[in-house]
Parts: C-alpha cells; sequence; structure tokens
C-alpha cells in the first residue's frame, strides 16, 4: 500500500473483517440467527418505508369501513365488477401520469388528450370504416404525438409542464368540442373488440380490468427493473445531478410525457368500446382524478418518489369510494368531499417520507448486515485475509441476503 | 484502536484537518514529470467570454496520470469556467483541449464522461430518496438481457455499490438496495468520487471538495483524493483552500482574473509565500 493513502483505508483493511466475524459470532451466541419477532419486524419497518403502503391502507381501512356499512351489498362480487371497472379506466391512465410524476411533471392535458384521441378512434371507425385494430393503434399512436408536443414545449422553453399541459389542456378541449359540435357520435364496433378492450369475460369481470393490471405490471417493472426507471426517479429528484452524470434528461421527459399521453388515449378506448360512442365532455376531469389517484397511491407531488403499484392500489381505493358511497346510500356529494379528504390524508402521511426515510435505522438484529456484506466482498478480494476464513465470510455473506427476502 | 489514531492525530496537529502530511511524515518529495510523458488533459490557450465579461484568457494547463493538479484562484478568478470547459458543460471560444494527446471537441458532458473525464461538481449528484445502490450506479446501470430487451441487473449494481463503498471504507448499516439515503456531506463528497473513481475514469475534476465540510470529514475526502491519485488516475483539484491544496498535490496552477498566474511544483513552494502570491496577483 503506497504512502499517503490515508487513514480510513488502513482501518478498514484491519478491522472489517474482524467486525464482520465478531457480528456473526454473537449472532451464533444469541441463538442461531434473529428471532422471528425481530424478522417481522424488519420487515413490516421496510413496508413502511414503501410509498405503496399509504395506499394498502387506504385499501384496506375502507373495504372494512363500507363492508360495515351496507353488510349486505357491498361484500359481493357484482360490487367488485363494478369496483374494477371504475378503477380499471381510470388507473389504466394514471399509471402514465405516476410515471410522468415521479419524473418531476404534472400533465393536466391528459383528460382532453383522452377525449380527442377517443375521437380519433371513432372518426376512423365510422367516417373512414377502418377496422377498430387499425384505428385503436392509430389513436394510441396520436396520444403519444400529443404527448410528444407537450414535452417537447417543457425541455425546449423550459417553462414548468403545469403550465404548459394547462394550455395544452384548454386547445385540445377547445379542438374536440368544435369537431364535435357538441353533440355525442356513436359508432358500430364490432362485439370482438368489444370484448377484448372492456367485455365481461373475467368471471363476470372486464377485460379493462386485465388490461390495467398489466400495464400495472409493465409499469412496475418499467420503473424499478430497468434503467430507463431508475434515470425516471433520478431526474424527478435531483435533474441537475442526473444531467451531470450522463443521464439524458430532456429525452426521458418527453418519452414520460408521450407515455402519459399514450396510456390517456388507451383509457379513451377503453371508454369508446364500452359505449360505443365520444362526445365533447369525454376524460373532463379525469387529470385531476389521475393526480388524486396518484397520490393517494404514495407518489410524491414534487417528485422523484412513488410506485405504479401504489396507483394501482390508489385507482382501487377510487373505485371503492365511488361504488361503496352509492351502495351505502349517501348523497352524490359525499364523493367528492371523501375522495378529498383521502387524499390530504395521504399527502400529510407522504410528506415526511424523506425525514421518515432517513431517521429510519434497521432493527438490532439487522444493524451488522452491511459489515457481513463488506466482509463477503473483502473475502473475493482478499481470501483469508487477518484469518478470517473464506468459508465463514461467505456464510454470513448468505445470511446477510436472506435476512433481506422475507 | 490504533487505526483510528490518524484522524485523531489529524485534527491536532493542524486546526484545519489538512497537514498530516507534514505533521505525520518527513516532507514528501515530488517526483518531476518525466520526459515525453503525455498528459491526460491538456488545455492550450483556452480563452472564454462570456458577452461583455472575459472569463477566461489564454489558460493552459497540463494534468498527467498519477499526480494531481491544484487549481487555485479566488473567486471570480475563473476556476469554474475552467473545469465546465475541460468537462464539456460548454465549448472555449479559443484554444484546444487534447485528452491523451488526441484534440477533443466535447459538445456535452456525457460526451466527455464517455471519454473517462469524471467531474464532482459542487452540487452533488445524490438523490436523497433513491437507494445507495441506485445512486452508484446512475447513468452507468449495469444491464443484462436479450436484444432489445434489458433489463437493470439489481444484484451486479448491489455488488458494485457495496464494492465502491467498501473502497471508500464507508459503512451503511441500512440495506444497500433500501430506499432513501442520508449521509453527511463528507460522505456524500466521498460517494461522488468513489462512483467517479468505480467507472474507470482516468481524469479526476473535483470542484471545491472539501468546501463546507467539517474538519474530519475534509481530511477523509483529501486522502480520498489521493487514493485516486494513487490509483494512477490524473486528478485536477479546485479549491481555495490552500492547506488544503499543499496537503495533497503535486502540481499547483494559480488563476488570477482568467489568466495563469504561477505554476508550481508543490516542493517548490510554502504556505505563506503562496497566500502572498494569491493576495498579490487577484
Amino acid at each position: 500500500m503506497p504512502e499517503g493513502r490515508g487513514a480510513s483505508l488502513r482501518f478498514r483493511c484491519s478491522t472489517q473483517p474482524k467486525t464482520g466475524t465478531m457480528a456473526h459470532g454473537a449472532d451464533q451466541a444469541s441463538g442461531g440467527g434473529p428471532g422471528r419477532s425481530i424478522v417481522l419486524g424488519e420487515s413490516f419497518r421496510r413496508f413502511m418505508l414503501r410509498p405503496e403502503s399509504t395506499a394498502l391502507a387506504a385499501v384496506v381501512i375502507l373495504f372494512v369501513v363500507f363492508t360495515i356499512l351496507s353488510p349486505q351489498l357491498f361484500p359481493t362480487k357484482l360490487t367488485y365488477i363494478s369496483i374494477m371497472a371504475v378503477a380499471a379506466e381510470l388507473g389504466i391512465m394514471s399509471i402514465g401520469i405516476t410515471l410522468l410524476m415521479i419524473g418531476g411533471h404534472f400533465d393536466l392535458s391528459i383528460g382532453a388528450v383522452l377525449g380527442l384521441t377517443s375521437y380519433v378512434a371513432v372518426v376512423l371507425m365510422r367516417d373512414f370504416g377502418l377496422s377498430p385494430i387499425v384505428a385503436a393503434p392509430a389513436a394510441v399512436i396520436a396520444g403519444a404525438a400529443l404527448g410528444f408536443l407537450n414535452g417537447i414545449i417543457v425541455v425546449r422553453f423550459r417553462i414548468h409542464s403545469f403550465v404548459v399541459t394547462l394550455g395544452t389542456m384548454l386547445i385540445w378541449r377547445g379542438v374536440l368540442i368544435a369537431l364535435t359540435g357538441g353533440f355525442p357520435m356513436t359508432v358500430d364496433i364490432p362485439p370482438l373488440f368489444k370484448d377484448v378492450m372492456a367485455g365481461p369475460l373475467i368471471f363476470g369481470f372486464r377485460m379493462s380490468m386485465v388490461w390495467f393490471f398489466g400495464i400495472g405490471l409493465l409499469g412496475t417493472f418499467l420503473l424499478t427493473r430497468t434503467r430507463f426507471g431508475n434515470w425516471i426517479q433520478a431526474c424527478g429528484q435531483n435533474p441537475q445531478a442526473a444531467r451531470n452524470l450522463g443521464v439524458p434528461v430532456d429525452r426521458v421527459t418527453v418519452i414520460l410525457f408521450m407515455i402519459a399521453s399514450a396510456l390517456g388515449a388507451l383509457s379513451g378506448i377503453v371508454q369508446v368500446a364500452r359505449f360505443s360512442s365520444v362526445d365533447a365532455l369525454r376524460g373532463e376531469g379525469m387529470e385531476l382524478q389521475a393526480v388524486a389517484v396518484t397520490v393517494i397511491g404514495g407518489t410524491l407531488l414534487s417528485g422523484g418518489y412513488g410506485s405504479v403499484v401504489g396507483t394501482v392500489l390508489g385507482a382501487i381505493t377510487f373505485g371503492m369510494i365511488q361504488v361503496g358511497l352509492v351502495l351505502a346510500g349517501a348523497p352524490g356529494h359525499f364523493f367528492r368531499t371523501l375522495t378529498g379528504l383521502i387524499v390530504v390524508l395521504a399527502v400529510i402521511l407522504n410528506t415526511d417520507v424523506a425525514r421518515r426515510l432517513a431517521r429510519s435505522r434497521p432493527l438490532a438484529g439487522f444493524r451488522r448486515s452491511s459489515a457481513a456484506a463488506d466482509a463477503a466482498i473483502l473475502g473475493e478480494a482478499q481470501p483469508g485475509r487477518d484469518g478470517v476464513e473464506p468459508g465463514v465470510i461467505a456464510e454470513s455473506g448468505e445470511a446477510f441476503r436472506d435476512e433481506k427476502t422475507p | 484502536m490504533s487505526t483510528t489514531s490518524e484522524p485523531a492525530g489529524r485534527k491536532t496537529a493542524l486546526p484545519d484537518g489538512s497537514g498530516s502530511e507534514e505533521s505525520d511524515r518527513p516532507r514528501r518529495q515530488i517526483a518531476p514529470i518525466p520526459d515525453g510523458a503525455v498528459p491526460v488533459m491538456e488545455a492550450i490557450g483556452i480563452s472564454k467570454g462570456f458577452g461583455a465579461t472575459t472569463a477566461l484568457v489564454d489558460v493552459s494547463l497540463k494534468a498527467y496520470s498519477g499526480r494531481i493538479l491544484a487549481l487555485l484562484g479566488d473567486n471570480g478568478a475563473g476556476k469554474s469556467t475552467l473545469i465546465k470547459i475541460l468537462s464539456g458543460v460548454f465549448p472555449p471560444d479559443r484554444g484546444e483541449l487534447r485528452f491523451n494527446g488526441e484534440p477533443v471537441r466535447f459538445s456535452s458532458p456525457a460526451e466527455a464522461r464517455a471519454r473517462g473525464i469524471a467531474t464532482v461538481f459542487q452540487d452533488l449528484a445524490v438523490c436523497e430518496l433513491l437507494s445507495v445502490t441506485r445512486n452508484v450506479v446512475l447513468g452507468r446501470e449495469p444491464q443484462k438481457g436479450l436484444g432489445p430487451f434489458k433489463w437493470f441487473d439489481l444484484r451486479r449494481a448491489d455488488d458494485m455499490a457495496r464494492s465502491a463503498l467498501h473502497r471508500l471504507g464507508v459503512r451503511w448499516e441500512r440495506g444497500l438496495d433500501e430506499r432513501g439515503i442520508n449521509i453527511s456531506g463528507g460522505e456524500r463528497q466521498s460517494l461522488a468520487i468513489a462512483r467517479a473513481m468505480f467507472f474507470g475514469s482516468s481524469l479526476l475534476i473535483l470542484d471545491e471538495p472539501t468546501s463546507a465540510l467539517a474538519v474530519r470529514q475534509a481530511g477523509r475526502v483529501l486522502d480520498h483524493i489521493t487514493h485516486a491519485r494513487d490509483q494512477g488516475q490524473a486528478v485536477i483539484l479546485i479549491t481555495h483552500n490552500f492547506r488544503h491544496a499543499l496537503s495533497v498535490a503535486d502540481d499547483l496552477t494559480v488563476l488570477a482574473q482568467g489568466r495563469v498566474a504561477a505554476n508550481f511544483r508543490r516542493d517548490e513552494i510554502e504556505l505563506d509565500d503562496l497566500t502572498d502570491l494569491v493576495a498579490r496577483v487577484a
């Protein structure tokens, strides 16, 4: 080791293997691994730090409350079917909004995009006689193009996305009203397509639920298991840092707007398939419902932190409120009030997430995990150093891995 | 216990925590730059202006592998502009950059990074709500998969983060893949340096890494910088703390009002002379 390398290195080399074995030994003494309650406690601690914990709590609590309020009507299959139908249509587009919000942006135009792309699909089918197999992808592509426009304006002129999409929302809504003349347009849709998009095929549940869950899975995979997902989160938290590290922040932003609008269009197609029509006000107000769903799902308004699974749960929460209140015989306006209350509660719970994350410490039995892991690495780099058997190191390394899974 | 004595000794030896080189061992002899060595980064006659103001005039410098070049100067001397040019944030108006002897022109920081120039900017590249692993591999995520279907190799990313932290001697008691990171300013600098070193850069540029750090933390960061040097990196260290510069640097360049005011080898100058010089030229 050359001179002048510094204290930390010497410190590390001579003590860390020891730390590893000592921790290991202490563990053995206390009866072979941490107790079950500690494992459960640690799992619970880690779960509470996840963004979707509040949404899951909301789903469970609301389910219990509505079951108590209307024990005859609420816990029935028919109710679940209605809840999922509401959740799916809103949820598909909320997943796009979630990714966008984690990336640090808003899209208020999504409802208008939904309306306009639905119009595109209907016109292509009705006036051009195209098959829905062509019209539906065309509408999704049109949605992506509208999203591209939003994204380009945001990154090119460095205007806050809230303002940009407020503008495009008004523009697209105005265009839609002009094009439809304010009247609903109906269209004949082949039953097969209707069934594939929104038919009650899955034991009575609508196909939209399958789309919803499928896109939820894809979205989660994208966010947590791809490089792009890491970039989304970094862009939302510290765009300058991300840029310095070589993340193409502008490209990520534009792609996120395209994903959001394309999923908005897909939501629109599900509705077109269900209603066989489009009207001038289609999708209006859904942009804010999508934000509400996303926030209930644990995504921070400030960006950088959130979860698609949370949004799926948030959409189900939304569906439960809508359906559950009707079944409980509550007046219509309760719906908005209760949704609002839950949104505010969720925001309060999620606001200090950074503080919670920073403060949280592993439970006693797990404090050693990092040291064990370090020992495992040292074992790879310098086997047998300082009298530590490579086998012992590997063993404690294994223990480190296992502890994280329960 | 003996292992922890050096940071403590450092603290008592010099109040600002930078002078361990002098207090612990005989004065370091700086080897001269060998004849014919090609600098990793050479700037030749760089000039840059912003509108009516001139930030840099005809600035030249050379950074060699295995040596630390300290770039000194008062506020507004042009240090930050120079490193932004070196790391590709913007191009110079006039002058040439040579990387390993070959003329280069960067159009973005990403391009400079791809060449092996790692810059640790003052606004640290740490995302608070991401896990340590995701922070370390950000921008260089390991991937696996087939053809266009690639995904994030989390296990390898964890291994990378673990060994990056390990090299650094940072102990992390929570899971590496756990969201949320709460580390001190010094550890952040260290994390950024570890990340830069881990990805095999050949030139490490550090913008004021020790400003706003507590004494002991600054000492550790300087240790990491010398460690990078000893591993054969060329290092450019921007600082306005002369003590820090003198304690680790091999060569020193003083900037004043956008020009190179002086060039020294470390053993050619003492702290008092340097302080006088900078005060005189500024």
